[in-house]
């Protein structure tokens, strides 16, 4: 099983790697959570705030579906 | 510190001391409170009685950085009721080194008359009849104001929009590069300064006053410790930097909070074309700005400089409310359309939200079709040259609404919400909602606990816990108005050890005791007074509620409804 994940803001500077431009394709397996996901990208702790898995958001304990595109994006702020 | 007051019924000028009601206030707690004492609520907002009223952030003029906030106050035209906007750029700043802590502008010149004010030094202003302006927009003005008193003023104005007093017209203020780009948009408060026959406000940028302190070293430490926070943030030090505020297109959509061609759907379809990223290679690429420093003090740097395809300065600074209003709120995705129709709210003086949100009502309206940016930026072009459809558009969403008979209105108290759909981040709602301000995503933005920690520490799309998030976020945000802190440098405040800091410096500039319970008061009290003003001008608690178009259609992708009941509403501000 795998799934794509595409990272936002800085995180592609960030990835402890080659970032591709299109995203990642990372081997995944069934009943994986989006808190595994995260684990599994290299990337500084704490740096992942909000996860979409196929246009929505996910929470921490949700599975991730087989060929989801994932969308990792940071700490947000504003006003 | 003196107050600067301007009678421009008489074309007077007068330097007077602080009252001691207002020594310890600044921005948006003393834009509020003299205008609550000083304008009766039930007043014309453009007529000789209301009151505009420019005050720096308590802040403003110190060490501090990310302190040049200048809070602009009055009864407005807009909402009907007490607004404060605020603005970057360099005028806070300004006006704080030379001790003035507040400008007070009343009475009304002569029909027809415009006038600049002209702030030399800390005694010394006056008031010149400048009829060869009418009629200019910001950037002309600002040019030949600087050619006539010099290139280092900073210049805060209006453009036709105000002089026409249309009810989305902003006040522009000069950025450290000079141009008018920086708006205190919001409220039509530019309307305000239109009806008072004050086209300008030149304020000479050299002033060297040093900061009233008591405790300097004290100041001095904690201003420090703030800085070092601030940059040590991964947003304010990093991302902002990078990408501007437009970082948070992508996320936004991503939560289906993003409203698209007037609020039908939460998620716009050309998103990455006008995403933060792809403005930030766009940029780059062609060779203008990011990481701009638009204001005083600033070490964020979040601004940027928009250019053509052939490297011709376009706007600056394209940001993250433009890019929605402009972009997925009227199904726009061309990045250079947005950037124009950016540059020429700024140049008219109108409002990008009010503005963008009164195009789109338009085009639900079937005057256009969504994505028509040609119509959109002809429609902006319009609102300067006076015609009937321009005027419409230039007083906002409510007047689209009413002209077309459509109800699809998404304002509340007559002005926009801004770029987070209520029904996707139900904590928006109860803010745009409540607020004094009229729907207004400064007075409270909750999106952080709606969406971050995976889905939010609350559910976005439920009602549970959104009061209480947004009611503490708006205490907060009254008194981090006051004093003058930009909203994104907010990182400096986001720990226990950070908001010490804050309390440390208002102890150090005071020399009173400052904690969280004076900070959480301060909020409180400018609240209430804002409130009381409303009361007093005619709300109800039947102003205090979204329009039902966001009550009745479920958006997608989450096909959900704003759920947060009336009498949550209703319990937001018991204190």
């Amino acid at each position: 099983m795998q799934v794509h994940v595409k990272l936002y803001g800085t995180l592609p500077k960030l990835y402890l790697g080659d970032y591709p431009k299109t995203g990642l394709d990372v081997a995944a397996w069934q009943g994986l959570t989006v808190a595994e996901l995260v684990q599994l990208v290299p990337l500084p702790h704490n740096q992942v705030a909000i996860v979409s898995i196929n246009g929505f958001l996910a929470k921490a304990a949700d599975a991730v579906p087989q060929n989801a595109q994932v969308k990792f994006f940071q700490p947000i702020n504003g006003g | 510190m003196k107050f600067l007051r301007v009678n421009m019924t008489t074309q007077t000028v007068q330097y007077q001391d602080v009252p001691d009601a207002y020594a310890l206030v600044g921005g948006r707690a003393l834009t509020s409170f003299m205008v609550s004492e000083e304008v009766p609520a039930t007043v014309d907002p453009l007529g000789a009685e209301n009151k505009l009223i420019f005050a720096p952030g308590y802040f403003s003029g110190t060490s501090l950085i990310n302190t040049s906030r200048l809070s602009v106050g009055a009864k407005s035209p807009l909402t009907g009721g007490i607004k404060e906007s605020n603005v970057g750029g360099t005028v806070a700043f300004s006006l704080a080194k030379l001790g003035i802590k507040a400008i007070i502008v009343e009475g009304k010149a002569p029909s027809d008359n415009y006038f600049v004010l002209n702030v030399e030094d800390e005694n010394t202003a006056s008031l010149i009849l400048a009829t060869q302006l009418v009629g200019e927009r910001t950037y002309a003005t600002t040019k030949k104001l600087h050619k006539d008193f010099g290139a280092g003023k900073s210049i805060t104005c209006i453009g036709p929009a105000g002089e026409m007093q249309l009810l989305s017209a902003s006040i522009q203020s000069t950025d450290l590069d000079g141009r008018p780009c920086r708006a205190a948009g919001r409220g039509g408060l530019g309307a305000v300064m239109g009806s008072k026959g004050l086209k300008a406000i030149i304020v000479d940028r050299r002033g060297k006053m040093p900061p009233e302190l008591i405790d300097a070293e004290k100041f001095k430490k904690a201003s420090k410790r703030y800085a070092k926070d601030v940059r040590a943030d991964e947003f304010s030090g990093e991302i902002l930097g990078e990408f501007g505020t437009a970082i948070l297109v992508e996320p936004i959509n991503a939560a289906g909070g993003f409203p698209t061609n007037n609020a039908r759907m939460g998620q716009f379809d050309g998103v990455e074309k006008i995403s933060g990223e792809t403005i930030a290679r766009v940029i780059k690429e062609r060779g203008g700005k990011n990481k701009h420093k638009g204001c005083s003090q600033c070490i964020i740097d979040c601004s940027n400089e928009f250019v053509t395809k052939e490297g011709e300065y376009v706007t600056s600074s394209l940001e993250y409310e433009t890019i929605w209003s402009m972009g997925g709120m009227i199904g726009n995705d061309n990045l250079d359309a947005i950037a124009r129709l950016d540059f020429l709210c700024d140049d008219i003086g109108l409002d990008t939200m009010n503005t963008g949100a009164a195009l789109a009502v338009a085009f639900d309206a079937g005057y256009r079709e969504f994505g028509d940016f040609e119509a959109a930026i002809a429609l902006v072009e319009e609102v300067a040259a006076g015609t009937e459809m321009g005027r419409l558009i230039g007083n906002g969403p409510d007047s689209v609404g009413k002209h077309f008979n459509h109800s699809r209105v998404p304002t509340v108290k007559g002005q926009s919400i801004a770029a987070y759909d209520p029904r996707a981040i139900q904590g928006m709602a109860v803010t745009y909602a409540t607020t004094p301000m009229g729907a207004d995503h400064t007075a409270g933005w909750v999106v952080d606990q709606n969406l971050e920690a995976f889905g939010g520490t609350v559910n976005a799309r439920g009602s549970k816990g959104q009061v209480e998030i947004s009611r503490d976020t708006q205490i907060h945000m009254a008194a981090v108005d006051t004093v003058g802190i930009c909203d994104f440098a907010q990182s400096g405040l986001a720990t226990e050890a950070g908001i010490g800091n804050v309390f440390a410096m208002m102890s150090a500039k005071s020399g009173q005791n400052y904690g969280q319970e004076e900070w959480t008061e301060l909020g409180k009290l400018v609240i209430k007074v804002e409130l009381e003003f409303n009361r007093q001008a005619g709300f109800t608690s039947a102003d205090d509620r979204l329009p039902p178009m966001f009550y009745n259609e479920p958006l997608p992708p989450y096909n959900v409804v704003v759920k947060v009941s009336d009498a949550e509403m209703d319990s937001t501000f018991d204190f």
